[in-house]
């Protein structure tokens, strides 16, 4: 069943057709964006080595590139606000292109840092939020099935990028690794190509017609309306949009900050993170810990990545299913309470199967947290101002994706003990799950009634101009 | 006065004789050379079940080593078998001897004096035809080695590692080597000293190789030096120049830029021909009434939205 935001758009987004190539596009530039920096862990230890410095500070570059990454949002936010998604795509290829081939002549580690971690970060944030923007302006019928594919990007990239880089490191080094990675990235350039600004003229439908009242309000009346948050401002926001849209859409929408969905949303996520990307880095660690070899360990990984792989794009199409997509709140909350429920269990997982079991597990919770991450924040703010909301999103989730890890790190290290860090990362993440349910639940509440009282006002302004139209009418006919 | 010189006469035959004996300790090594200083003993056993057992021993200093085999014997325990001790396959003289069941199991034992590097090897007992077990004596072998190549560039620097394992014991000393043609060369970092550094730090070395060249390609040995002797690790170093990677990078680049060109191109002439198209549908609709106009589009509109 659609929701009928559509209509408050200004045009009706095309769900397929070109959009289904612009999902490739997208699928191209998030899969970089997050596989990128983690493949780069296979050259550490010779970097390492070649520049004799410790592997904390070898760690940084990593972790460089992640904050440029996340801290970079606002910014691409405004050139996507300013010049659309194409543009900014293309030059974040070309800049994660430069930053590579420029660190493959490096000198020293701080060279690294600079080129690999701050260019490429940028570059890589250039890539990410035009990606997830231009789903939306595409799709709104289809939108969760398209936004889990384009998220199926990142295990997938991962997981070619992963053997190529080894094979890379053994045939040229570090340096020619590094040129050819280079190149590598540019392909996200042809994904920039791909992502055509959506045509907003085919299927334009004037927004106050006298004779669409009737039918407007029936329809709205039969069908279940979810988006409705973003109808009602999107309605404010068209009577003011000769006004504003010169200011908001310039620049950075801060009034998200009063918008009751994007509060609930970054609230959750800003305790959520801290619990998300810990497990992943420190599942290989913990199976070592427990005396499982290193190609068990490894390969307990490669189960939890093909595991993600095939979950985010099924996680799309259920989004999209008919029960789901009115309530899809509820679903991401218990995606996120699950996520938790998991790691509060791992600790009882013994031996290996225990834990192939734990990663088939995880891998499921954290494909569908992932692929219902921005499909939700579309759902709550509407695809008009996901762009900022996007940006600022990342730009304060950079303080937990950072310092996640490294607290995890120092749990294990002071209790000696992996138990205590799965009990505290399952807390951090079953506490917004439920925070998430428990607001959502009010949320949807206010949203109906909000919807009721507009719907209502619609109708007796329908009325009014008919009333109207009619007096004309037999002004004109007597 | 004859009584005394008698006692004198008796302790000088007794000198004369004691002098010959020789007290028996058990397993006399018959080695060639003698060890000044007493050497330190270590003992290491292995218990036979089946047919074969092997044993790695690690040696580092030199050692009076006991070795020492149990054998449960087989199904007929025979009171007695022959036992032999084997070094590298040949027998060790004077080890062929007779063992007796005791405690239903038989027992053999011997002292091996372990000085230099010939001393290491493997080391056999075996009972009668059936049973062997064997002991590796070998200094202990170097954990962290790259088995492929590593890739260098010509100008840049190399950095080759080799490491023991942090549980194993520390060389003494490192030394590195580099084959010229058959031989194996001894790097001096004196002789060139702004082309070879070698950065030794316990349990791990590190060659760097300045200014490199093509003809710095080739195999280098990493020696862990021990008192007993020296383990040697093995790491190939390959120097190429920036061309290598420039032709993979070039033609990725040339991809990229035939796709974008391509997918633009492609887009330039849709909407061409669309704006053609649309010039000729929008002559068509504008003879339409406005209330046709009205009704096609609210129809149109409510269809869209029965999606």
């Amino acid at each position: 069943m659609p929701p009928a935001a559509a209509t408050k758009l200004g045009y009706t987004p095309p769900d397929g057709g070109w959009g289904w190539a612009v999902v490739l596009g997208a699928f191209i530039s998030i899969g970089f964006s997050y596989a990128f920096p983690k493949s780069l862990t296979i050259y550490f230890k010779e970097i390492q080595e070649y520049f004799s410095v410790s592997y904390s500070q070898i760690a940084w570059v990593s972790s460089v590139m992640l904050a440029s990454m996340y801290a970079a949002g606002p910014v691409s936010s405004i050139l996507v606000n300013r010049y659309g998604s194409r543009p900014v795509v293309m030059v974040g290829g070309v800049m994660v292109c430069t930053g590579m081939v420029l660190a493959s002549f490096g000198k020293s580690i701080v060279h690294l840092y600079l080129c690999v971690g701050v260019i490429g970060g940028f570059g890589l944030a250039f890539n990410l939020q035009p990606a997830l923007t231009i789903i939306g302006t595409y799709f709104q019928v289809k939108r969760p099935m398209a936004n889990g594919l384009a998220m199926t990007g990142s295990p997938v990239v991962l997981f070619t990028l992963a053997p190529l880089n080894q094979f890379l490191f053994d045939s040229f080094g570090w340096r020619g690794s590094f040129l050819i990675l280079g190149a590598i990235v540019l392909n996200c350039c042809v994904a920039g190509s791909l992502m055509r600004p959506v045509n907003k003229t085919a299927g334009q439908k004037p927004k106050t017609e006298p004779a669409e009242c009737n039918g407007a309000a029936a329809e709205e009346a039969a069908t279940a309306d979810t988006g409705a948050q973003s109808d009602n401002l999107l309605t404010e926001e068209n009577q003011s949009e000769g006004r504003s849209q010169g200011c908001v859409h310039r620049f950075i929408d801060v009034s998200l900050f009063r918008h009751r969905g994007f509060l609930i949303y970054l609230t959750g996520n800003v305790v959520m993170f801290f619990g998300f990307f810990a497990p992943v880095v420190f599942l290989a660690p913990y199976a070592k810990h427990q005396g499982i070899d290193e190609y068990s360990a490894a390969f307990l990984l490669s189960i939890f990545a093909l595991v993600d792989m095939f979950i985010r794009p099924t996680t799309g199409f259920l989004g999209n299913s008919k029960w789901i997509r009115p309530r899809i709140q509820y679903f991401f909350s218990f995606a996120v309470s699950y996520n938790g429920v998991c790691h509060l269990l791992c600790p009882l997982a013994s031996g290996y199967t225990g834990l192939v079991v734990y990663a088939v597990f995880f891998g499921l919770a954290f494909g569908m947290v992932s692929a219902l991450l921005f499909e939700v924040l579309m759902d709550l703010v509407g695809s008009h101002r996901f762009s900022s909301a996007v940006g600022l999103v990342t730009i304060i989730e950079c303080g937990p994706v950072l310092l996640g890890p490294p607290l995890s790190g120092a749990l294990v290290d002071i209790f000696g003990d992996y138990k205590y860090m799965y009990y505290a990362c399952g807390v951090f993440m079953l506490v917004p799950g439920i925070f998430f349910f428990i607001m959502h639940y009010f949320n949807y509440k206010r949203l109906d009634e909000e919807k009721r009282q507009s719907m209502a006002a619609e109708m007796r302004t329908c009325e009014e101009t008919v009333q109207l139209k009619m007096s004309q009418d037999e002004k004109a006919d007597g | 006065m004859t009584a005394s010189w008698k006692q004198l006469f008796f302790q000088i035959l007794l000198l004369v004789f004691c002098r010959h004996i020789n007290t028996k300790t058990p397993g006399p090594t018959p080695p060639p050379l003698v060890a000044d200083s007493p050497l330190p003993t270590d003992v290491r056993s292995a218990i036979l079940k089946g047919e074969s057992h092997t044993e790695k021993v690690e040696v580092v200093n030199p050692v009076n080593l006991t070795l020492e085999c149990t054998w449960a014997g087989n199904r007929d325990k025979q009171p007695n078998i022959t036992g032999l001790w084997r070094k590298d396959g040949e027998e060790i003289e004077n080890s062929l001897l007779m063992v007796q069941l005791e405690n239903e199991q038989y027992n053999l034992r011997r002292v091996f004096n372990i000085v230099n590097e010939e001393s290491l090897g493997n080391y056999s007992c075996l009972f009668g035809n059936e049973a062997r077990i064997d002991f590796v004596l070998a200094a202990p072998h170097i954990g962290e080695v790259r088995d492929k190549p590593i890739v260098g560039y010509v100008g840049d620097t190399a950095v080759i590692l080799c490491k023991m394992e942090e549980s194993k014991p520390k060389p003494s000393t490192w030394n590195w080597y580099r084959t010229n043609g058959t031989n194996k060369e001894q790097i001096l970092t004196a002789a060139e000293p702004h082309r070879y550094k070698i950065v030794n730090e316990g349990e791990k070395t590190k060659l760097l190789v300045h200014n490199l060249t093509e003809a710095d390609s080739g195999s280098y040995y990493c020696a862990a030096v021990y008192p007993i002797g020296t383990t040697m690790g093995h790491v190939e170093l390959k120097v190429i120049t920036f061309f290598e990677p420039l032709k993979p990078f070039l033609a990725i680049l040339v991809e990229v830029i035939i796709l974008v060109a391509a997918i633009l191109l492609y887009e330039r002439s849709r909407s061409k021909k669309n704006y053609a198209a649309g010039n000729e549908t929008n002559d068509q609709s504008n003879t339409l009434t406005q209330g046709e106009n009205n009704e096609s589009e609210g129809s149109s509109s409510m269809r869209q939205r029965k999606v």
